[in-house]
């Protein structure tokens, strides 16, 4: 990050990268050691999202029948962005309680990134995982309903990063609350479910539903895998409202985690806990 | 990792430069001011102690320095660099050490930690491997290097919360209560380091703690902070010797006579009492400059024929100074007044009584107290 001339004495010093790799690199690999060092933790919330699944699958079976098959697309793609959603909002508003806790948020902030490209880099190698256990969970659904979803890679990946590019503004939003308020998990827990109906949200019949997070990308992503309708065959408008409303969240997000910051500095908040 | 004042090494603006810095927290009647019209430099390569009671405006300082909190007056420059207006270039040069063992990833190794750190300051950990381990042999974790933080103890815990600091090269580093909790042998380690990086790296350090033993151990310069406000800002020894006033008390075997008193009055240059106890014996206690109160003192008591039992010398130390400077009784001396030194408003580091210019002790039943003070 330094400009590398300004060490004066003469003597071996290391040179600094002025790109942003060396945080993609220690952030991801953070990640991946932890996902590693404690499998059972990271096994059991994969088990957890899929014990739910089994649950709703055979639950709905056992109560509506053959009818369930009806629905079962919107619940395997519903469960797949919860997935994600889940961990990218996670990866924000939890992280930043949980690092005021181990007395590190200050040293993130204090980073020469900045502490918002420090979180925003932490929020996307989150989902970049996430993606690989949204993945996982997808083909598990699909192998025990037996009910084969299109998985266009080309269409999906880029539907399901503008979906949650509107989770992760309310992250960021969520984030910025906890640096000046510190203990909002029940809050927090709220606003998970707050994602069930909005994954849910019937788009097609009700326009105005796509300005809501979450749920028009939802809709497009259900559409693609369910009746197999590539990227650029889908609506130019469509992809157009998607991408402005995913866009401004995240930055109305971003925004609200500036402003937070602000007054925790003013207040001295930061890294209290 | 190896840093030394090379011939080539220049001139330039101080390490750590803070120019009337004000904060107050909360409005109204609630309004607390942490901080009040702070200055301060520090130069580069120095290690420098912030002192004050708990509340003297310590940990506001340090995180405004930091850009932690925002001053509502006051700059604050870095290596030149304003850190409130240009944050991300001022953290290119620094590192802080804020909570003790608790700032590292306890879930990750010792190196994984230090790689970390490294790259969220924009070091690439594959080049600067090699002042990892220089920093794992300096630090004694070399043989812990790939051991989880959680399961290492305390002081290693903190050992490895200040390599992470260093993982990447910094010139400012902030340490709070770097110490706190360890062991003696671990926190003499620890300083040692500290002293090393100053000496050998050219690190300027800035350190605050309540350990007085520490910051006299391993600082050049000391800050004190009372109120929210400097009142002292010196090079340690130079407030030590602005303090400087060795105290003796000799004990006797014998009542002292009036011909002795009268002889201690008129010939001794220094403050003096003389306390009498049931078993005949007298203490003398007096305050002196140099070696000839004390050897005035002992002249009169052999004319006298005064056996001696006991001579003892206390010397100031800094815990001395820094209660000498934060006490609030309103007679407190400063660093600028050194005139003021000869009569302290002073609790004495056994926990008596503050003495006043005189230095009166408490008078306990069956004793006698006499005082002499030419001063």
């Amino acid at each position: 990050m330094s400009d590398g001339t300004r060490r004066d004495s003469g003597v071996p010093v290391s040179i600094p990268d002025s790109s942003i790799f060396p945080l993609l690199w220690v952030v991801a690999r953070k990640q991946v050691v932890l996902l590693l060092r404690y499998p059972l933790s990271t096994l059991s919330r994969f088990l957890t999202m899929l014990i739910f699944f089994l649950v709703v699958f055979f639950g709905g079976q056992a109560v509506a029948g053959p009818a369930i098959t009806d629905t079962l697309d919107g619940i395997i793609v519903g469960f797949f962005l919860f997935t994600l959603a889940i961990t990218a909002y996670s990866g924000l508003a939890w992280n930043v309680t949980r690092e005021a806790q181990w007395g590190t948020l200050e040293r993130l902030f204090m980073s020469p990134y900045g502490f918002g490209t420090v979180m925003g880099v932490k929020a996307a190698i989150n989902v970049c995982l996430s993606f690989l256990w949204g993945a996982a969970l997808l083909f598990a659904m699909m192998g025990i309903s037996g009910r084969w979803l299109t998985f266009d890679v080309v269409t999906v990946v880029p539907l399901a990063a503008l979906t949650v590019a509107s989770v992760i503004g309310i992250g960021f939003c969520f984030a910025g609350l906890a640096l000046v308020y510190k203990r909002l998990e029940n809050l927090f827990q709220l606003v998970q479910f707050g994602f069930v109906p909005l994954i849910a949200a019937p788009v097609g019949g009700l326009e105005w539903l796509k300005l809501f997070p979450v749920a028009h990308g939802s809709y497009l992503t259900r559409v693609a895998m369910s009746d197999g309708v590539r990227l650029w065959e889908l609506p130019a408008s469509e992809l157009a409202i998607l991408t402005v409303v995913s866009v401004a969240y995240l930055l109305a997000g971003y925004y609200c985690f500036v402003l937070a910051s602000r007054k925790a500095r003013r207040e001295g908040l930061l890294g209290h806990y | 990792m190896t840093r030394s004042d090379g011939p080539g090494r220049e001139a330039g603006p101080p390490a750590i430069r803070l120019d009337g810095l004000r904060k107050t927290f909360g409005s109204g009647e609630n309004a607390v001011t942490a901080v009040d019209d702070v200055s301060f430099e520090i130069e580069r390569g120095t290690v420098v102690g912030l002192l004050g009671p708990n509340g003297a405006g310590k940990t506001t300082t340090i995180k405004s320095l930091l850009g932690l909190i925002v001053p509502d007056a006051g700059t604050v420059e870095i290596d030149g660099i304003d850190v409130h207006s240009q944050p991300t270039r001022a953290y290119d040069r620094v590192g802080a050490m804020l909570e003790g063992a608790r700032n590292v990833y306890w879930r990750l190794t010792v190196r994984e930690n230090l790689a970390f750190f490294a790259g969220l300051g924009g070091d690439s950990p594959s080049t600067v491997s090699g002042r990892h381990d220089a920093l794992l042999e300096q630090f004694g974790l070399a043989d812990r290097a790939e051991t989880v933080v959680n399961e290492l103890s305390r002081g290693m815990k903190q050992k490895v919360s200040l390599a992470s600091t260093l993982a990447r090269d910094v010139d400012v580093v902030f340490m709070d209560e770097p110490t706190l909790g360890l062991d003696v042998e671990t926190s003499l380690e620890l300083r040692a380091e500290i002293r090393r990086l100053a000496d050998r790296d050219d690190v300027t350090i800035l350190v605050s703690s309540h350990d007085m033993d520490v910051i006299e151990d391993i600082c050049d310069h000391v800050l004190v902070l009372e109120n929210g406000r400097v009142v002292a800002d010196d090079e340690v020894d130079a407030l030590l010797d602005v303090f400087r006033s060795q105290e003796y008390r000799i004990e006797v075997d014998d009542v002292l006579p009036a011909a002795a008193r009268t002889r201690l009055e008129t010939a001794v240059d220094a403050e003096w009492t003389a306390k009498r106890d049931d078993r005949r014996r007298t203490t003398i206690s007096f305050t002196a400059t140099g070696s000839d109160e004390f050897y005035d003192v002992i002249d009169v008591l052999r004319e006298h024929d005064l056996p001696l039992r006991d001579v003892e010398s206390v010397t100031p130390d800094l815990e001395d100074v820094f209660l000498e400077l934060t006490a609030e009784d309103g007679q407190r001396s400063t660093a600028e007044s050194p005139a003021d030194s000869s009569s302290p408003a002073r609790p004495s580091r056994d926990g008596e009584p503050a003495r006043d210019g005189g230095a009166e002790p408490a008078r306990d039943a069956g004793e006698e107290l006499e005082r002499g003070d030419r001063r």
